[in-house]
């Protein structure tokens, strides 16, 4: 197995991980939060709002910005 | 004076930090860009901190549209959305042009969401600190992954097959129209639901 494939295989088993908790969040009784839940907690103050937001703008930044 | 109290909030040593290690990535745009909103939610809040009225907050706004009014603004912005999407998806990645409609709607969105949530959410209470935890854990962990396949590169600025960062795995989609513009309403489409939260 190459450098590559080790490098891919680290950032599918981050999403596996985060599919992971959202499917015990949303289908069992298990103490863990949905994404939603966190995002709902991470926005409740404007500094934690403005930050969530600049965050998501500055993916499209980086994706397509100059 | 008032934005060093503002300087006190994680958010903003965040943002600077973003918007340092950007710049110095090669991207002076989103560097600046971001060191504008932390300079200015410092002042903000450290303006709100001072006047000892952190705790309040304009009230959601209330909801105007019910029935058919409302479909019809869902319909308009969704048809808005793929619009720009295929407007802005056309423009070659990292254009002049592609970077106004970036810039543009990204600040339409933070503008949006500075000053009061667009729907008023009850209070969730506390949430569990092991699972909370174990996010967290997730997310650093893909961050410091990235960080780990950035750094091996030969330079900030040249990719590295043996190590690809995200950016570089999504090179072949994104170097199409039609991949930009799926991406583009991927991104529109959550940026819509976190000013919906």
């Amino acid at each position: 197995m190459t450098w590559h494939w080790v490098t891919i295989a680290g950032y599918l088993l981050v999403v596996a991980g985060i599919a992971v908790l959202q499917l015990l969040a949303a289908k069992t009784r298990a103490p863990v939060p949905s994404f939603g839940d966190l995002l709902a907690r991470a926005i409740r103050t404007r500094t934690g709002r403005v930050g969530v937001l600049v965050a998501w703008a500055w993916i499209g930044l980086h994706f397509f910005a100059r | 004076m008032a934005a060093l109290a503002g300087f006190r909030a994680p958010v903003v040593w965040i943002l600077l930090a973003i918007a340092f290690f950007t710049s110095i990535s090669g991207k002076p745009v989103d560097g600046v860009l971001m060191l504008i909103v932390a300079v200015g939610l410092a002042w903000d809040a450290g303006r709100r901190a001072l006047r000892h009225s952190a705790a309040e907050e304009a009230p959601a706004r209330p909801a105007a549209r019910t029935g058919g009014r409302r479909r019809f603004a869902v319909i308009a912005l969704l048809a808005a959305a793929v619009v720009y999407a295929g407007v802005v998806g056309s423009f070659s990645r990292y254009s002049w042009p592609a970077t106004a409609g970036i810039i543009g709607l990204g600040t339409i969105v933070v503008v949006t969401g500075w000053h009061r949530p667009v729907r008023a959410r009850p209070d969730g209470g506390r949430l569990p600190r092991a699972g909370t935890l174990a996010w967290l854990a997730a997310l650093v962990a893909g961050c410091l992954w990235e960080l780990y396949a950035l750094l091996q590169q030969p330079s900030l600025t040249t990719d590295s097959y043996a190590h690809p960062t995200i950016s570089t795995l999504t090179d072949p989609l994104l170097a199409t129209s039609p991949g930009r513009a799926l991406v583009l309403l991927g991104w529109v489409a959550f940026g819509w639901y976190l000013v919906k939260r």
